[in-house]
């Protein structure tokens, strides 16, 4: 079919052209590459690579419509998984729009049950209601809100790792994953040889699971009833670590706190509007959490869960702890956007414009009949929404609606 | 990080006889495997004796004694525990000892904790910020190395100090995690399987060690699970993944895992595992041999993976919520081998 030909004809030229933007990963010699071929549909895994031209040659002679190289290091790469000799890992941290609530993916992401046929809207079920199938067709868009919440999910993230676990922004690889979220690669000596149990308390670092002083709180109510363990009442937090993240996002609240703000996280007394100034001092600040009347213990355990929801970064848990994952490699075109996985420096999370910088065709245009795709932005130019229609469009903007099944080339 | 090596004494010596110094202290006495036998020698086998033989009735190490038997007395307790050919008096031996380090560590200035730290290649300082009021900073990886597999959720790197790379610590934490470290380190020698011909009293002392164990700890208990596994005794969050799995539906990761390293641990030999799991469905192939051995341990790291407990099953939603003997343990595990000994004590159902 005319569409697929065009999109193999794309990869192929960009890989032909442009394989020099492919950029040597670390330690290339000792990963494990895998490809998903567009002509054969297939996935080839246990590649290995001494040198970047032959990646690159080989991309150019293969085109792949995705590329993946091992966040592990091994002995043997292309051997079999059992014999390739684990030698470590990076530790690496994927930020998906998939898994991050967001108002709009309601409106643009659908997933169809692919047993019983059942549909849905918003963030694709584990298993369906239904009939607990759990392969889906999904429709989903790399919407710009949806990103921008993966990209502040991102700092939160990266902030942590430079400031509670102390690594170097050098050793901190950011990247816009080419479709809906950022990757976050540590490379760094020291965690090579994490198992996935360490990586595991990493996860639960950063996403805040199991935060004690909000279950000690819990507990105490619920276990011993009215009597009060020892030193909860006056427990200060310092400055340092989720402690400090705690205060200020409580600090925060507190300032900007309004009765529905109290309302919605389930607070019902409006004790602690009256005596803002009080409550953060003697609580938050000396740590005698049920020092201001009708401010009880309960009401700042409701609070700090509130923060700690804010302050922790949503990250998909699965991929920081698997010691074999592949994960996409730098420079290469995503098969489901045609847009590039891209590094770009940590400190630049804020600015960096993925419709923009990680636009991989910027010449030609193309006919396609789309047939329904919502408003986007490429390259500085605002296309749609479309519904059964035809358009001649820039390359990059036919590649991305071909690439997401939204249109085919006329 | 460099540090100035701080050299033990021979009182540290036979405090914490695992310290690799003690090589060399053993070097220059010379002490030969044949000389054992000889009177002269008798205290140090005592001690060496007493030290396997206390760990086995109390976790324990019993009293010291002078240093020039105290010393010498650790590694031949090693060679003693090794020739039982016992994996669980090893196990305990090892414990023991790191116990015993625990203890005596906590009477230990900051200076003596880090030299010992050091020795098993920690990056670890003086806290020299007023702000933090723990005296000790670690890196968070030599933190997570000896923490991970610690239940109480204290040792959650979550619920700890840590600023720019470094988990601060006072020194009785510090200490625990040292305990983990001796352990490990006393493990690791344990595991040799090629000894030197021992002379007959060693191996009549390991014999009557090994006597002793029986006795005292039951051979059941000592074996670990029973060979046979017992679907019976299963916990419900063991039994809903089977079932899913029999029926040929999607597992989690950790769901996979779980099961697979549950089924690991009760006794299941890996090769038994993966023909289940081929029997059960296509899908579930995908658990391939190479997980499962690396799960039991037989690949790669060596270690054999302990089935996940409650606390991480219940936020990954595996835990199927639970019956009356769930409420009453932590482990999937503790549950399978309390409902086992419920069961084995029960009358014969006819
Ligand atoms: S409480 Fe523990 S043993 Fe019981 S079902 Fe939950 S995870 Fe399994
Ligand atoms: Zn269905
Ligand atoms: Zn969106």
């Amino acid at each position: 079919m005319a569409s697929r030909e065009f999109i193999y004809e794309k990869f192929a030229d960009y890989y032909s052209n442009s394989s020099l933007n492919v950029p040597q990963p670390t330690l290339m010699g000792q990963r494990e590459f895998g490809f998903l071929l567009l002509k054969e549909r297939a996935m080839v895994r246990h590649k290995s690579f001494m040198e970047i031209k032959d990646l690159r040659r080989f991309l150019s002679e293969n085109v792949p419509s995705d590329v993946y190289h091992s966040c592990a290091y091994y002995e043997n790469p292309s051997f079999e998984m059992d014999k390739k000799g684990w030698l470590g890992a990076d530790l690496v941290f994927d930020i998906d729009a998939d898994h991050i609530p967001t108002l709009c993916n309601k409106i643009h992401d659908e997933w169809t049950c692919g047993k019983c046929g059942f549909a849905g809207k918003g963030i694709t079920p584990e298993t369906c209601p239904v009939c607990g199938g759990v392969k889906f067709d999904t429709k989903t868009w790399p919407c710009e809100l949806c990103l921008n919440s993966a990209k502040e999910e991102t700092v939160k993230l990266v902030d942590m790792l430079e400031k509670d676990f102390g690594f170097a922004s050098k050793e901190i690889r950011v990247f816009f994953s080419g479709h809906r979220g950022y990757h976050v690669q540590v490379e760094a000596e020291a965690v090579r040889m994490l198992d996935a149990m360490a990586r595991k308390e990493i996860v639960d670092y950063v996403s805040g699971l199991g935060l004690a002083l909000l279950e000690e709180q819990a507990s105490e109510k619920t276990v011993t009833g009215r009597r009060r363990r020892r030193g909860s009442g006056s427990f200060s937090l310092h400055d340092f670590g989720w402690n400090k993240r705690l205060k200020a996002g409580m600090r925060k609240f507190i300032l900007n706190a309004t009765k529905d703000d109290l309302r919605a996280v389930g607070i019902r007394s409006y004790a602690l509007l009256q005596n803002k100034d009080a409550v953060l001092s003697r609580c938050l600040e000396e740590g005698r959490w049920d020092s201001v009347k009708g401010v009880s213990v309960e009401t700042w355990r409701r609070i700090a869960r509130h923060v700690k929801e804010l302050e922790s970064a949503k990250i998909d848990t699965v991929v920081t702890t698997d010691l074999h994952r592949l994960i996409r490699m730098d420079g290469t075109l995503h098969g489901k956007t045609g847009l590039l996985k891209k590094e770009f420096p940590a400190e630049r999370l804020t600015s960096f414009d993925p419709f923009v910088e990680a636009v991989a065709f910027k010449e030609g245009t193309a006919k396609v009949s789309i047939s329904d795709a919502p408003e986007f932005r490429l390259s500085g130019k605002v296309f749609g929404p479309y519904r059964n229609e035809v358009a001649e469009l820039p390359t990059a903007a036919a590649v991305l609606l071909i690439c997401k099944g939204r249109a085919e080339v006329v | 990080m460099q540090m100035e090596t701080v050299r033990f004494t021979e009182n540290d010596l036979a405090k914490y006889p695992f310290l690799k110094e003690t090589a060399e202290y053993m070097k220059k006495l010379g002490l030969k495997i044949e000389e054992l036998e000889n009177p002269e020698m008798a205290p140090i086998l005592d001690r060496a004796q007493e030290r396997v033989k206390e760990a086995i009735l109390s976790v324990g190490v019993g009293r010291k004694r002078e240093n020039y038997v105290e010393i010498p007395s650790f590694p031949v307790a090693i060679m003693l525990a090794i020739a039982t050919k016992n994996s669980f008096i090893k196990k305990r031996y090892a414990l023991a000892e790191a116990k015993q380090a625990f203890s005596d560590m906590q009477y230990e200035t900051n200076e003596r904790i880090m030299a010992i730290a050091a020795d098993f290649d920690w990056n670890i300082a003086l806290n020299r910020n007023p702000a933090i009021p723990l005296e000790l900073a670690v890196n968070f990886t030599d933190y997570l190395r000896n923490t991970t597999h610690l239940r109480d959720k204290n040792w959650k790197l979550v619920n700890r100090l840590l600023a720019n790379g470094k988990v601060y610590l006072n020194k009785h934490d510090a200490a625990r995690l040292l305990q983990e470290e001796v352990q490990r380190r006393i493990e690791k020698r344990l595991e040799a399987k090629e000894l030197p011909s021992l002379p007959e009293k060693i191996t009549a002392m390991a014999e009557q060690l090994l006597e002793l164990a029986r006795e005292k700890i039951g051979e059941q208990e000592m074996e670990g699970f029973p060979k046979v596994v017992s679907q019976s005794a299963f916990p419900p969050c063991i039994i809903a993944l089977y079932e899913a799995a029999s029926k040929g539906r999607h597992l989690s990761h950790v769901g996979r895992f779980t099961l697979t390293a549950f089924l690991v641990n009760i006794g299941m030999p890996p090769e038994k595992v993966a023909e289940l799991f081929k029997s059960f469905s296509d899908y579930n192939e995908r658990l391939t041999r190479y997980q499962i051995e690396h799960i039991a341990g037989e690949r790669g790291s060596r270690t054999q993976y302990t089935s996940p407990q409650c606390s991480t099953l219940q936020t990954h939603a595996v835990c199927t919520g639970s019956d009356a003997l769930c409420r009453r343990v932590h482990h999937p595990l503790a549950y399978y081998r309390i409902k086992l000994r419920q069961r084995t004590s029960e009358p014969p159902k006819k």
